[in-house]
């Protein structure tokens, strides 16, 4: 696609282990347009969040290493960019609001303080960093924006701590965000509202969204367009709509499965995949979810499939078409 | 006459207050019964009062006032025995299994310690451990293993047969799902809902995900900054909700289905986090979209509305139903 902001071609992230490499994302391509929301669905031990931290070079190596693959921002590869051009990258044109929002403030440092010095270290005047911290603040809803940008991280709670980290990201006006689970510790009616407000801000900005999560409750009411990943690469890719009216890999057709819906019946049991991730440094040849899959067959011990196009927009690694399950 | 295996009733808890610090009513006035054999779910978002209502229920810390009643005895949380009186009857699983199991003990030896720390099963230990590992699904070739040589699923499946060790009645459930994987999650609620069956325990179910609450439990309260603020029946509470809050909580539930998920309407509720409880009046009143001025003078109090269902709310007790 030419019209991709951020181009994720060909991933291989590995592990170093004593006999060489292990690889662990294996071959990921994923783009998203200006304005775009992709929701990047998978579960621990899947590869999201080492594919989102390869982006900005965040890998911590050793024993991480990106093997191959290109990431490219508006065309240019950031796989070789210097460090100065990196700095005004990370944080500025892509930003990314990581899960565990407590360990990513300095406790010793009041919030406030800390967004003027992402802004100010993107070049903004003192002032005008001032200004922007509480217009960002107000805009992620904190009830007393002014408060919150006096008070230590310790002063306030997870899902406060969570919007300033959304504000700290929004603050310097990305054309990406990547956001790992950020709203999981959320209380329903708070994830909904920042939800909202990512949405309303892109349709201003043209920003572009990469949101990951394993809770596809939140990928319905949120995304576009779905990537969903197991054992290091995605196995499907489609719209939010076909993926939920028409999932075609196995797996997200038992993902959805296993959620209570609101037609359930109380206390039945819930649909189980049975069985567990699979280790993704011990795959072997093969589908890796072939193991956990009720459609599985000879083949799918022989060879790993590739996407394929199964109509309406939607792609997926397996060898059967939907129609046959 | 209902079986009751748990009554509490007007918990509070104050944390501070001493030498000019702020004082916070963590817990105001809870009072809840739970049915013997049946699950109560508690819903509400962080700081709520939830986890607090758990470690009160489970004797880790006393309450400021407040009685509690187990199988009709009151325990007096404030004794040192009663912590392990309590243990006997009541059990606390926590939502992040791996910090709550020791990462140098076995799967063996951390159910061993429970037995030996309560004198049960002299003889036939290591028959106990196979039996509860069997019982929460787990193979016994998995005595051997160390946390870390697990997944999350089958170090929650530990952590919940370290409980049924010592053969509780009452189970506490803080998010017991919370942690896990998406594809892990139907399979503990399966298991619970099984082990509830067999060993006719009673659960209280703590959980901020309402599919899961309403999925599991028979009764529900629903808490706002440290009070319940809407009670009833698991089809009252999510089929006809009462309270304001419980309506905007509903109205927010990611739904996994996107057609129904875009033709919904925004609840039009002010959702700013709150963290400081009101003076006086309604504690939902500075989020609550249908605020009049007597909901700031005054606070509602926990009324009866229709058979079972109760609500705190002066707008939702005088609507007609």
């Amino acid at each position: 696609m030419s019209d991709a902001l951020l181009e994720i071609r060909d991933l291989h992230i590995g592990i170093a282990r004593r006999h060489g490499d292990d690889e662990i994302v294996r071959g990921v391509n994923i783009s998203v347009a200006p304005g775009e929301k992709l929701g990047i669905v998978g579960e621990s031990g899947s590869g999201k969040t080492l594919t989102m931290l390869a982006v900005l070079r965040l890998l911590a190596s050793p024993p991480l290493s990106v093997l191959r693959g290109e990431i490219l921002l508006d065309g240019e590869d950031l796989a070789h960019v210097d460090d100065k051009r990196l700095r005004e990258v990370r944080g500025g044109e892509i930003a990314m609001v990581y899960q565990d929002p407590m360990s990513s403030l300095n406790p010793l440092v009041r919030v406030g303080r800390q967004i003027e010095e992402t802004l100010r270290s993107h070049g903004a005047a003192s002032e005008s960093a001032q200004a922007r911290t509480r217009e960002v603040l107000r805009q992620v809803g904190l009830a007393d924006p002014e408060r919150v940008r006096l008070s230590y991280p310790h002063q306030l709670s997870g899902g406060m701590i969570q919007r300033v980290m959304i504000a700290m990201a929004l603050a310097t006006s990305p054309r990406v965000l990547i956001a790992d689970e950020p709203t999981t510790a959320l209380d329903v009616t708070i994830q909904r509202q920042i939800l909202e407000l990512v949405t309303s801000l892109q349709a201003t900005t043209g920003m572009a969204v990469l949101w990951v999560t394993h809770d596809l409750g939140v990928v319905a009411s949120l995304v576009d367009n779905v990537a969903v990943m197991y054992a290091g690469r995605v196995v499907e890719k489609a719209t939010t709509s076909q993926l939920f009216r028409r999932p075609t890999h196995p797996y997200t057709k038992a993902l959805l499965q296993s959620l209570p819906g609101l037609g359930s019946a109380h206390r039945s049991p819930l649909h189980q995949i049975g069985g567990t991730p699979p280790d993704p440094t011990r795959l072997g040849a093969g589908c890796p979810f072939r193991v956990r899959c009720p459609y599985a067959e000879e083949k799918c011990a022989q060879a790993e499939p590739e996407l394929i196009d199964r109509g309406e927009g939607s792609l997926a690694a397996c060898w059967k078409d939907p129609s046959q399950w | 006459m209902v079986d009751l295996a748990l009554s509490a009733s007007h918990l509070t808890k104050v944390y501070g207050g001493q030498r000019g610090e702020t004082r916070v009513n963590a817990l105001n006035d809870v009072s809840l019964d739970l049915e013997r054999g049946t699950t109560f779910g508690i819903v509400g978002e962080s700081g709520c009062g939830k986890s607090t209502l758990a470690r009160l229920l489970v004797g880790l810390e006393a309450p400021t006032s407040g009685e509690l009643r187990i199988d009709g005895e009151t325990i007096v949380t404030s004794e040192r025995s009663a912590s392990r009186q309590l243990a006997r009857k009541i059990q606390l699983v926590f939502q992040d299994p791996f910090s709550s199991l020791d990462p140098r003990m076995t799967v063996e030896k951390a159910l061993l310690e429970v037995l030996k720390v309560h004198a049960l099963h002299a003889d036939t230990r290591a028959e106990r451990v196979a039996e509860l590992l069997s019982m929460v699904g787990l193979t016994p070739r998995f005595a051997a293993r160390y946390p870390h040589e697990l997944s999350g699923g089958q170090a929650q499946r530990v952590a919940i047969a370290r409980a049924l060790a010592i053969e509780p009645e009452i189970l506490v459930l803080d998010e017991p799902t919370s942690a896990l994987d998406v594809s892990v999650r139907a399979e503990i609620i399966n298991l619970l809902v099984r082990i509830q069956d067999e060993l006719k325990l009673t659960y209280l179910f703590i959980s901020h995900d309402l599919s899961m609450v309403r999925h599991i439990s028979e009764d529900i309260a629903v808490m706002y900054l440290g009070k319940v603020v809407e009670k009833g029946r698991y089809d009252q509470v999510f089929v006809t909700p009462l309270h304001p809050y419980t309506q905007a909580l509903e109205d927010a539930i990611p739904l996994p289905d996107p057609e129904h998920e875009r033709s919904r309407q925004s609840a039009g509720v002010s959702m700013h986090v709150q963290v400081e409880q009101v003076a006086q009046g309604c504690p939902y009143a500075p989020r609550c979209a249908l605020v009049q001025q007597r909901c700031r003078d005054a606070a509602p109090v926990l009324s009866e509305k229709s058979d079972g269902h109760l609500v705190s709310c002066f707008v939702a007790m005088d609507a007609t139903p």
